[in-house]
């Protein structure tokens, strides 16, 4: 303002800028980015392959529910329909079309957009004037009635079934590109590399997105919407906006998913479970954090693929217990105790209760001047 | 200033009544608050104060009646659209965003203002003027020193403070403020009034204040209206009100509040 | 109660699973399937006794250990009854397996009268006379007792409720568990009639049952009532004209309803 001392606001920022690119959290980000580039190369397994490609999708779809529900504070039951959408978008575009072509995958992923934002709009122009209760109650209903469509539609879904295609060009599983450095360059790989292109630059959408005027304003909504009204923000606006993003950005990770899986069936990307995981992914992470995804989705998908083995451990200890044998197969008992005590014990996550250590050490800081 | 114009007041109620059920709890309110001057609504308990004001800020629909601001029908105006027109309301308990720091919080209400809510692609890091704007709005009310720390853990009379910062931050013509003293301790109400007087001493905003302490307001108001079941019974200058024997029946008299 | 219950549809399939393990176990005495009237009366009723007994204990044990310690926070209250729905299921199918099971029904209760050329299902009439008695019981108990002031009150304000000597945590504990087996008993009932049951029978019918009371409005009775209606007839009428659809139908109806009534038919403005 007045151009000589500057005010402490104004040196707390150039701190933060001068240490922009020296911070923890984004050496992290850069080396993870890096083990993901460099993944494939160094450790040619499909097992991690697939794991990690999974990993990613999930984190998007996960950081965007979060969008929802950690920083709009509403609760959607659709979200898992969301990325159902997306993933039926694909597959369907891609079964139907003979021979396919690279720019059917574009019509799909714009096609997934186009009816999730759609969807999002009526459903959340619908149901959020009323109370956030009612909009959990009918996506929960509406996320229902899809994945019984998935299944009743046969003539397009092709039912319990489910619909498998090929992708095209370099993407598809058969394409073999001769191999660089000793790694086989082959259509898995390119749609490994596609998708972590795409998620990075979802997920990079979706920090900007929090991190923007309407993701503070967000914030401000979900922690006192009565005087957020009477700054002059519409709620309703916002919230609308905030689902509909999320909303689409999860239909773009279905979209991804099923590139990867080429496959889809109502209860792999319809299903209940799929929307279970993605809330046990948020709450393990940390609501609102948006980065909590990341690692909700790690801990969750890799907790999976060792699960399996649990079963084999039963039924070495007890082979003639059938009980036993049951309770191993359902791990996702276990997963939902887990998720019930998370809810009520670490309602912030892992991201949330390290930010607010974080906190903390800056409030020592700068809080008592 | 000359007040023998006859110009359009800046805001007016016409008629004004809300009723919930069978209570009528406004009861056709003509009020007018000429610009750039402090009106202040006294009244016993249960007058109806706050709930006008509900309706002024559009929290509540009238059941009757119109409200005008600048010569503007607003009676179907949202709040965030009174807000846009430049009415800026603060609350008789402490309404801030607790888990937000305190600059954050004056921030929201410049981002208001410039209308830049709806927009997620910017980056928030380069709309740095309004920090250093909301910074300037907290040295205004003396709470510079405590820009870091988040809005919950300051006191009662800071929070207060704050919350008018908040409203200043929104440049409103019109300053709705109800009852801004109200739980506070004695030691912490001057500096509210002295800065309520400093905001009138610029010259520049109307403030239409709620209070039911009389004394209180006696020396800052340019007029009084004294609310009494929900109807205007009084509307006139600090003396004149004072000396008024409708009110001293109603509201002074005797120290019996209940009619 | 202005508790967001998405457990419910899991304690409506362990009453299915309640009274299906009943008749089992009474089929081996010979009572069910070859039993006489009486004795199918009798199985029939143990079986719905047992659901209320189930549902009741569950309802005390979700209230006591998971609900008491998030009440009056909506999101978390959705949160952690869907994941106490999805647990309830998971023992389900540790218990019983994860297939479908073909309840036993005694002969008595298959079949149907055949009334001036009207055929009516038997476990129809005893469905819709055990429907109208709880509507009824319901009704009574919160219009005209002590019990349902309270109950009102409290949900309005629990501190005041509280001052006045009501120990109001007991009180919605009951009513939570007075939910919880009314739900499985309409889940053994459920199984009676279709004689066939599965793990997800409560997520499926959990919808409806969210749909109803969309379309009825949250905390009354009447509407959700009303909203049985409409849900059932329409579903029948389209399901029987466009069997896929059924669903479809109901989904429309509410997002009608909402369109002209967001707070559902008979549901107040907050």
């Amino acid at each position: 303002m007045t151009g000589q001392a500057p005010t402490p606001v104004q040196m707390e920022r150039q701190r933060q800028r001068a240490r922009r690119y020296t911070r923890p959290g984004f050496l992290i980000q850069l080396a993870l980015l890096a083990c993901l580039v460099a993944g494939p190369m160094l450790m040619p397994s499909f097992r991690v392959m697939d794991l990690v490609a999974k990993i990613m999708i999930f984190a998007v779809a996960v950081a965007s529910f979060d969008i929802i529900l950690g920083y709009t504070g509403i609760i959607s039951f659709a979200h898992g329909m969301f990325f159902g959408l997306g993933a039926y978008s694909v597959a369907l575009i891609c079964h139907y079309s003979q021979p396919v072509q690279y720019h059917h995958l574009l019509l799909a992923g714009l096609l997934a957009a186009l009816i999730s934002a759609v969807v999002a709009v009526v459903i959340s122009a619908l149901s959020l004037r009323v109370k956030a209760i009612f909009f959990a109650m009918v996506t929960l209903a509406v996320a229902e009635f899809c994945h019984i469509l998935g299944y009743q539609w046969s003539s397009l879904t092709k039912g319990e079934d489910g619909v498998s295609f090929k992708l095209p060009g370099v993407f598809n599983a058969d394409w073999s590109g001769g191999s660089l450095w000793g790694t086989q360059i082959n259509g898995r790989l390119l749609v490994y590399y596609l998708i972590l292109v795409v998620a990075v630059l979802l997920f990079v959408g979706l920090v900007r997105f929090v991190r923007s005027p309407v993701g503070r304003v967000l914030k401000a909504i979900r922690d006192n919407e009565q005087r957020a009204t009477a700054l002059g923000y519409r709620v309703f606006r916002y919230r609308v906006l905030s689902t509909v993003f999320g909303s689409l950005v999860s239909s773009l990770c279905g979209a991804l998913f099923a590139m990867w899986l080429s496959y889809v069936n109502p209860d792999t990307v319809l299903g209940t479970p799929l929307m279970l995981n993605i809330l046990l992914m948020v709450i393990i992470g940390g609501l609102g954090t948006v980065y909590g995804g990341i690692l909700g989705a790690a801990f969750i998908k890799i907790a999976e693929t060792w699960l399996p083995d649990l079963q084999k451990l039963a039924l070495s200890l007890w082979p003639k217990v059938e009980f036993m044998q049951r309770l191993a197969e359902r791990w996702i008992l276990l997963f939902g105790i887990l998720y019930i005590l998370s809810v009520l014990f670490f309602p912030k996550g892992v991201v949330g209760t390290l930010r607010d250590r974080a906190e903390v050490r800056r409030l020592r800081r700068l809080g008592r001047p | 200033m000359d007040l023998s114009v006859t110009a359009t007041p800046l805001m007016e109620t016409k008629d004004l009544c809300v009723r919930f059920g069978g209570h009528t709890a406004v009861d056709r309110v003509n009020l007018v608050v000429e610009p750039f001057t402090l009106k202040s609504i006294i009244g016993p308990n249960g007058a109806g104060k706050t709930t006008l004001f509900n309706l002024i800020s559009g929290q509540y629909r009238p059941s009757g009646g119109g409200i005008f601001f600048k010569g503007q029908d607003i009676t179907a105006l949202d709040p965030p659209g009174r807000t846009a027109l430049g009415i800026g309301r603060s609350f008789q308990l402490t309404n801030i965003f607790p888990s937000l720091t305190v600059l954050e919080n004056v921030r929201l209400a410049l981002q208001s203002r410039e209308k830049i809510g709806l927009n997620f692609w910017r980056h928030y890091g380069s709309l740095s003027h309004l920090e250093d704007q909301a910074y300037h709005f907290l040295e205004m009310v003396l709470m510079a020193p405590r820009w870091a720390v988040p809005a919950s853990t300051l006191t009662h009379g800071e929070q207060r403070k704050l919350e008018i910062a908040i409203l200043l931050a929104l440049e409103p013509e019109l300053l709705l403020l109800d009852e801004p003293t109200a739980g506070m301790s004695l030691e912490e109400v001057p500096a509210i009034l002295e800065l309520i007087r400093q905001i009138k001493a610029t010259g520049q905003r109307t403030i239409l204040l709620v209070e039911h302490k009389f004394d209180m307001i006696m020396a800052l108001s340019d007029s009084i209206a004294v609310l009494k079941e929900g109807r205007l019974i009084c509307d006139d200058t600090p003396r004149a009100v004072a000396a008024n024997p409708v009110v001293q029946e109603a509201y002074l008299g005797g120290g019996v509040k209940n009619a | 109660m202005d508790v967001l219950n998405l457990a419910h549809g899991a304690f409506f399939a362990w009453g299915a699973y309640a009274g299906f393990a009943v008749l089992n176990a009474l089929n081996g005495l010979g009572w069910v399937e070859t039993g006489t009237l009486g004795q199918g009366i009798l199985s029939v009723l143990l079986a719905l006794l047992a659901a209320l007994a189930i549902g009741g204990v569950l309802g005390l044990f979700l209230e006591r250990v998971i609900i008491q310690r998030v009440y009056g926070d909506h999101l978390k209250q959705i949160l952690i009854t869907m994941g106490a729905s999805m647990v309830l299921a998971e023992v389900i199918k540790v218990l019983w397996s994860p297939n479908n099971q073909t309840v036993l029904v005694p002969l008595s209760f298959t079949g149907s009268y055949d009334v001036m050329d009207v055929v009516i299902n038997k476990f129809r009439v005893v469905a819709i006379v055990v429907g109208l008695a709880v509507y009824a019981g319901v009704m009574a108990v919160m219009q005209k007792t002590k019990l349902g002031i309270i109950i009102r009150a409290g949900v309005e304000n629990r501190e005041v409720v509280q001052t006045l000597g009501y120990n109001i945590n007991r009180i919605f504990t009951g009513v939570f568990m007075a939910g919880a087996a009314l739900a499985a008993v309409g889940g053994s009932m459920w199984g009676i009639f279709r004689e066939q049951i599965t793990p997800a029978m409560g997520d499926e019918n959990l919808i409806f049952a969210l749909i109803v009371v969309i379309i009825g409005g949250m905390g009354s009775v009447t509407g959700s009532f009303l909203g049985a209606c409409m849900v059932g007839l329409a579903f029948n009428y389209v399901a029987y004209l466009v069997p896929k659809l059924a669903l479809g139908a109901n989904i429309l109806i509410m997002v009608i309803i909402l369109l002209i009534k967001p707070w559902g038919l008979m549901g107040r403005e907050q």
